[in-house]
C-alpha cells in the first residue's frame, strides 16, 4: 500500500490539476482524493502497512506515452536495446513505449513483433509495444499481415523511417487496416523533395551550403496521406510533423472530420533551423528542424488540439556515427531521458504549454488513440505514474545517461525538472534518478 | 605578426583586419614569388599535409608550391572518396595526423563544415581549401587581392557574380570577404541555383544578368558542373549559355573597363565565351599566380612565428 500525500495531480482524463491524495494498492489505483483523512486511509487499508510518501512540491502524473521510439533491437543493438531504451524510458517518465519497427530485420511478422514485446516484458521496466510494418521488408509494395500481427500485439502499423512512396499502396493500406481498428502511422517525405538535403532548405541551410530538404517533402505526403484517408475512411496518425503548412492541412481535415491524429517531437517546438552549427551534428535530424514560423505555427497546433501528441521519435546512434562531418553522420535524436525536463524547461515555464495540456498530449491521447492502458489515474487502473520534481536539476552527461546513446543537442548542459520516482503498475522502478 | 588564429576555415567568422592583414602579407609573398630565385628558409623544419578528398590539381599544387617556396616540407595525401561510409573515416585519418604531430593541414572535402571537424580535432593549424558547398577561402581571398591589385580601394565597388551560386562554395566565401570590404555584390543565376535561400548571405539576388551589369567593377563567373543539367536543375548548356554567359557583347552593357573572373576550371562556350577569356578584361591567369602568393601569405601568418619574412 503507497500513499502519496498532498501532491500536485495533473491528470486530464479526470480534469484534475490539484492537491490531492492518492492511495495505491496492488499495482491499481485504490482512491484520489483531496480530502483524505488518516481514519479514511486507516478503513481502506485495512491493516495493511502503509508507505506514505510526502508530495508537497511534486507534481504527479500517469505515466508518459511515446508513441515514437526507435529500440533498434533487433539488429543495431550497438546504438540501443530494448533493455537500455526502457530503463532510458523510465528515467525520462514514460511507462509505456511503442517500438517503431524500422530494425534489422524489419517488424513485418507476428513471431518478431512478439519478440519485441517479449524482450520488453523480459526488461521488465516500461511496457514496449511493438509497431509493425505496413509492408513487408518495408519496400512500400506489399502489406503485412495486419490481422495476424495485430493478434501478436502490435499496436499500429508504420513503415517510419521510410515513406510509403506509392500512393495506391497507401490507399490500400489505409483500406485494409480498417480489419485491425488500429491507425496507420505515416512518415510523411516525399523522397524526390527530400533528395539527399541535410536540414530545412532556408536562409540557414543557403548561408552554410548545406542541402536543403523544402518544406513541401513531408506537407505535400500530409496532403496526399489526408486526402487518402478521407476516401478509404481509414484511420491514420501522422508522425512528426514540423512545417506550419502540415498543421494547417491537419486543422483543415480536422474540420470536415477526417480520421486523423498527429504528433510533434520536442526538438521541433523547441529548436529551429537557426540553432543548427556545421559542426554540431546533434542537431542533424529528420523531419529537419524547421524556421521560427513552422515552430510557431507547430506551438499553436499544440495548443488548440490540431496536434494531438507530443512524441520524442527517440532515435539512438553510436557516437563514432555522428562524429562525423554534418553531411556523413546520422539523422536522429536521442531523447527519452531528456525530452520532458526539455519541454518543462522550454514550454511549460516559458507559460507556451499547461501541465494540463502536456500531460494530455504525452500520456491521455496516446492511449486514446492507440487503444493503450494508461493515460489515467482513475480508481481500478494501473499505477502507472510519475513524481515529478520541478527544482531537480541535472547535467546532461554520458555518466548518468542510461541509453547507450548520446546524441542530444542537451549533451553538458543542465536541466531543470526531472521525474524523481516512477511506478510502472505500482512497482516502483526509478527513484531519486537511480534505476531500481 | 601572426594571425591570432589557428586555422582559415573561412571568411564568414574573420574579421576585416585580418582580411587585410593577409592582404598585405600577400603582396610581400607575391614579391618574392617574382624573384629570380624563390627560395626561403623561413619554414624549414615545418611540416604541411595536404588531405584531399576531392581530385584537385590547381588548388593542391598551388599550396604545394607556396609550402615550398615558404621552405617548409609537404607531404600529399590523397584519398580517393568514392562512397561516404566507406573506407577510413575523416575522424580516424584526423587521429593519425595528429600522431604525425604535423604543424599545418590543408583540407579539401566534400562536405560542408568538415574543415571545421578537423579543426577541433587537430591541435595543428587547418586551412580549409574548400569544404563542401561551404567555403573556400583562399580562392576568395586570391579573388579579392586580384580585384585591388586591378582597381585598388574596393569600398563602394560593384561585383556581380554568376552561374551556380546554390552550390558554390567560392560563391559564399566572396559573399563574406567582399561584403566586410564594403562591397556591393550581386548574385545572378536561374532560379534554381540562385533560390531564395541564398537571400540568407544579405547581398542582392536576381536572375537578370543584363539589368544588373551597368556599372559593374568586376563580372566573375562561376564554373557549371555540366552534371546538373541531368538533376533539372537547368535545361540546356545553350539557354544557359544564352541567358548567362559571358560574351563581348554581353560586357559591354557594363559601360566601363570591367575585369572578368574565373576561378577555373573554364567550360568555355558555356559561362563564359573564348574572345572574352582570352581578352585583356579577364585576370585569370593572374588569379592564379596571387593564389600562390594568398597560399604563403596565409601559411606563413599561421605557422611562421616570430621570423621576418621581409628581411
Ligand atoms: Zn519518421
Amino acid at each position: 500500500m503507497l500513499w502519496l500525500k498532498d501532491v500536485w495531480v495533473v491528470d486530464p482524463s479526470q480534469k484534475l490539476a490539484s492537491a490531492q491524495s492518492v492511495l495505491v494498492k496492488e499495482g491499481k489505483i485504490l482512491a484520489i482524493s483531496s480530502s483524505l483523512t488518516d481514519e479514511e486511509v486507516q478503513f481502506k487499508v485495512q491493516g495493511e502497512a502503509i508507505e506514505t510518501i510526502d508530495g508537497q512540491g511534486k507534481l504527479l502524473f500517469p505515466g508518459l506515452i511515446d508513441v515514437h521510439t526507435h529500440l533498434r533491437e533487433p539488429g543495431q543493438e550497438d546504438k540501443e536495446d530494448i533493455l537500455s531504451g526502457s530503463r532510458a524510458a523510465v528515467r525520462g517518465g514514460f511507462t509505456t513505449i511503442l517500438a517503431m519497427a524500422n530494425t534489422q530485420p524489419v517488424i513485418d511478422k507476428r513471431a518478431l513483433a512478439e519478440f519485441v514485446r517479449l524482450q520488453g516484458e523480459r526488461a521488465g521496466y516500461a511496457h514496449v509495444l511493438p509497431i509493425g510494418t505496413v509492408t513487408k521488408g518495408m519496400q512500400g509494395e506489399e502489406l503485412v499481415e495486419m490481422a495476424d500481427m495485430k493478434e501478436g500485439g502490435v499496436v499500429a502499423f508504420s513503415d517510419d523511417g521510410k515513406n510509403i512512396q506509392n500512393a495506391e499502396v497507401m490507399r490500400l493500406a489505409l483500406e485494409y487496416v480498417k480489419l485491425t481498428g488500429l491507425p496507420i502511422i505515416s512518415h510523411c517525405e516525399d523522397n524526390y523533395l527530400a533528395g539527399d538535403g541535410l536540414m530545412r532548405r532556408g536562409r540557414a541551410s543557403g548561408r552554410m551550403g548545406l542541402k536543403g530538404i523544402p518544406a513541401s517533402a513531408e506537407s505535400v505526403i500530409v496532403a496526399r496521406d489526408l486526402i487518402l484517408t478521407e476516401e478509404t475512411g481509414g484511420k491514420l496518425h501522422l508522425a512528426h510533423i514540423s512545417t506550419a503548412e502540415s498543421v494547417e492541412l491537419i486543422r483543415r481535415a480536422k474540420a470536415r472530420g477526417v480520421n486523423v491524429t498527429a504528433e510533434v517531437n520536442p526538438h521541433h517546438l523547441i529548436f529551429c533551423d537557426e540553432d543548427i552549427h556545421l559542426t554540431d551534428t546533434a542537431l542533424k535530424v529528420n523531419p529537419p528542424l524547421a524556421s521560427q514560423e513552422d515552430r510557431a505555427a507547430l506551438i499553436e497546433g499544440l495548443q488548440d488540439g490540431t496536434i494531438d501528441m507530443i512524441a520524442t521519435d527517440h532515435a539512438p546512434h553510436t557516437q563514432a556515427e555522428k562524429a562525423r562531418p554534418f553531411a556523413e553522420a546520422p539523422f536522429g535524436i536521442a531523447s527519452l531521458e531528456t525530452a520532458l525536463s526539455a519541454v518543462y524547461q522550454y514550454l511549460v515555464l516559458t507559460g507556451k504549454l499547461s501541465w494540463e495540456r502536456v500531460i494530455e498530449a504525452w500520456s491521455y491521447s496516446p492511449a486514446e488513440r492507440f487503444g493503450l492502458k494508461g493515460g489515467t489515474l482513475k480508481p481500478g487502473t494501473p499505477a502507472d505514474m510519475v513524481l515529478f520534481d520541478p527544482g531537480y536539476k541535472e547535467v546532461i552527461e554520458p555518466s548518468n545517461l542510461v541509453s547507450k546513446a548520446r546524441n542530444t543537442p542537451f549533451l553538458g548542459k543542465t536541466l531543470q525538472g526531472f521525474p524523481v520516482m516512477v511506478w510502472v503498475e505500482g512497482r516502483l522502478v526509478q527513484r531519486n534518478r537511480m534505476l531500481l | 605578426m601572426k594571425l591570432q588564429r589557428k586555422d582559415v576555415l573561412g571568411l564568414e567568422e574573420m574579421d576585416v583586419e585580418e582580411i587585410r592583414q593577409i592582404l598585405q602579407t600577400a603582396k610581400v609573398m607575391k614579391g618574392i614569388l617574382m624573384r629570380p630565385i624563390k627560395k626561403l628558409p623561413t619554414l624549414k623544419g615545418k611540416s604541411v599535409v595536404n588531405l584531399f578528398y576531392e581530385a584537385s590539381t590547381r588548388t593542391r599544387t598551388s599550396f604545394e608550391m607556396a609550402a615550398k617556396v615558404l621552405g617548409a616540407d609537404t607531404t600529399s595525401i590523397a584519398v580517393a572518396q568514392s562512397s561516404v561510409s566507406k573506407g577510413e573515416s575523416l575522424y580516424d585519418t584526423a587521429k593519425t595526423i595528429q600522431a604525425m604531430r604535423a604543424d599545418l593541414v590543408i583540407l579539401r572535402h566534400s562536405s560542408s563544415g568538415s574543415a571545421s571537424f578537423l579543426a577541433d580535432i587537430l591541435d595543428a593549424g587547418v586551412i580549409n581549401a574548400g569544404d563542401g558547398q561551404h567555403e573556400h577561402p583562399t580562392q576568395a581571398l586570391l579573388d579579392i587581392f586580384t580585384m585591388e591589385e586591378k582597381l585598388g580601394d574596393l569600398e563602394g565597388k560593384n561585383v556581380v557574380i554568376v552561374g551556380d551560386v546554390l552550390h558554390s562554395r567560392v560563391a559564399r566565401s566572396n559573399v563574406w570577404g567582399l561584403r566586410k570590404l564594403g562591397v556591393n555584390v550581386t548574385l545572378v543565376g536561374p532560379p534554381t541555383l540562385a533560390p531564395a535561400e541564398m537571400g540568407g548571405l544579405g547581398v542582392k539576388l536576381t536572375h537578370d544578368l543584363d539589368s544588373v551589369l551597368p556599372g559593374a567593377d568586376v563580372v566573375m563567373a562561376l564554373r557549371l558542373q555540366l552534371e546538373r543539367q541531368k538533376s533539372g536543375l537547368f535545361p540546356s548548356l545553350r539557354e544557359y549559355s544564352h541567358l548567362y554567359g559571358l560574351t563581348s557583347e554581353r560586357l559591354k552593357k557594363t559601360g566601363k573597363q570591367s575585369v572578368v573572373m574565373h576561378p577555373g576550371p573554364m567550360n568555355r562556350g558555356v559561362e563564359i565565351s573564348d574572345e572574352v577569356a582570352d581578352s585583356a578584361q579577364a585576370l585569370i591567369e593572374r588569379q592564379v599566380t596571387n593564389g600562390v602568393a594568398i597560399r604563403m601569405a596565409l601559411i606563413y601568418l599561421l605557422i611562421g612565428g616570430s621570423a621576418n619574412v621581409v628581411a
